[in-house]
């Protein structure tokens, strides 16, 4: 049983924001050496297969740069009780992450909390024994 | 009389016996239900759970040193293969009959086939193979016991990258453990990449009542691959052959 329990701790430890490992090897897409923070509003969120994104506008001195976000696979986020309307277009949000490694506007992200402390499509409840 | 309840009582103990040996058949034909809703434990690198890297022959070891992980089949949605069905971090379906025993993975909506009914592989198997291979299976006591070929080489064994061939052949052994827990026991033999057979244990858990699989249709919106750049994180591996094994002496 307690063999049970590490395999259900374990599936949810690497099912927090490590998702993409299983598509394809993280450091083909991403720079771990280049994190990033970004603070903006959300333009649009697409719950599709491999993995969620969502884009956001950041406005910094007169300028607004668009950024696309890449969250988790959809299945895995449904789990730890995420919902495609968990955030809507408009909120403010913040993004920790990882830059793409070809210089795009585009982040793994690791943590994003909404205006209110929030945390947002973080997949930390995956299978938990308490049930879903 | 007597003799008559001597006959009564040779067709008690007849019957007794039959009863027994009825109930022993009954016990040694009675396999495990494996039916169910079965979680993985996620393993992107095989070599981790082995604690080295497998047995390379020179070969296999200049592939691994040279993988490059943005050519992951699986990042352009490729069926993922049998090894890596069963170390993603995705659930998958089991069911079961006597006939047959067929897996249907979360992870890129794909399935395996357990043939249970004696058949043989086929013999243009090597002209056609399958990403997720030709599956045979069979019970020895209370362990299926699955042999596979016909394995598209393309496919990789896990996400760090280890290849195969097409010779890859793989032994699996599913056995129950507890009424919620299954001990899978794989055995990778390809002796293109592998000087010989080598084998890790993982541990399935079952989910709870009125879990479902979920959608993943890797080609929904697959935004990865015009981001992938070339990644060749092995370029400092230096091969060591394992020594010789020892032969048995003569008897």
């Amino acid at each position: 049983m307690t063999r049970g329990i590490a395999a259900l701790v374990m599936f949810a430890v690497v099912a927090s924001g490590a998702s993409i490992a299983a598509h394809h090897s993280f450091a083909a897409q991403y720079d771990r050496d280049k994190p990033i923070t970004l603070k903006g509003t959300i333009t649009r969120i697409e719950w599709a297969n491999p993995h969620i994104y969502f884009y956001v506008d950041v406005a910094d001195k007169g300028e607004t740069t668009h950024w696309a976000i890449e969250g988790g696979a959809p299945s895995t986020l449904y789990r730890a009780g995420w919902r495609k309307d968990s955030a809507k277009v408009g909120e403010s949000v913040t993004v920790d992450g990882f830059l793409a490694k070809d210089g795009s506007k585009l982040v793994n992200m690791q943590v994003a909390l909404l205006a209110d402390g929030r945390k947002l499509f973080v997949g930390t409840q995956t299978f938990s024994p308490k049930g879903h | 009389m007597r003799a008559i309840q001597r006959l009564g009582r040779i067709g008690t103990a007849f019957g007794i016996v039959f009863v027994f040996t009825i109930s022993a058949r009954a016990q040694s034909a009675g396999t495990p239900d494996l039916t169910g809703f079965w979680i993985n434990q996620y393993t992107p690198d095989l070599s981790v759970v082995l604690g080295k890297q497998p047995p390379f022959t020179e070969f296999g070891a200049e592939r691994w040193r040279t993988v490059d992980t943005a050519k992951d089949p699986s990042a352009i949605c490729l069926p993922v293969g049998p090894s890596r069905g069963f170390t993603a971090p995705f659930p998958f379906l089991l069911v079961q009959n006597d006939k047959m025993i067929s897996i249907m993975f979360e992870y890129q909506s794909i399935w395996r086939a357990f043939y249970m009914d004696g058949r043989k592989h086929p013999d243009d198997l090597a002209d056609y193979p399958y990403f997720m291979g030709h599956s045979l299976g069979h019970w020895e006591g209370d362990t299926l016991v699955v042999d596979t070929q016909g394995i598209d080489e393309r496919s990789w064994l896990d996400t760090a990258g280890h290849e195969h061939s097409a010779k890859l052949k793989l032994t699996e052994r599913f056995k129950k453990t507890g009424p919620d827990t299954m001990q899978w026991t794989v055995t990778y033999d390809d002796p293109v990449y592998f000087t010989r057979p080598w084998s890790i244990e993982r541990t399935f858990t079952r989910g709870k009542p009125g879990d479902r699989v979920l959608p993943y249709t890797c080609n929904e919106n697959n935004l990865d691959v015009e981001h992938l750049r070339p990644n060749q994180p092995n370029l400092n591996y230096k091969h060591v052959p394992e020594p010789p094994q020892a032969k048995k002496p003569p008897r």
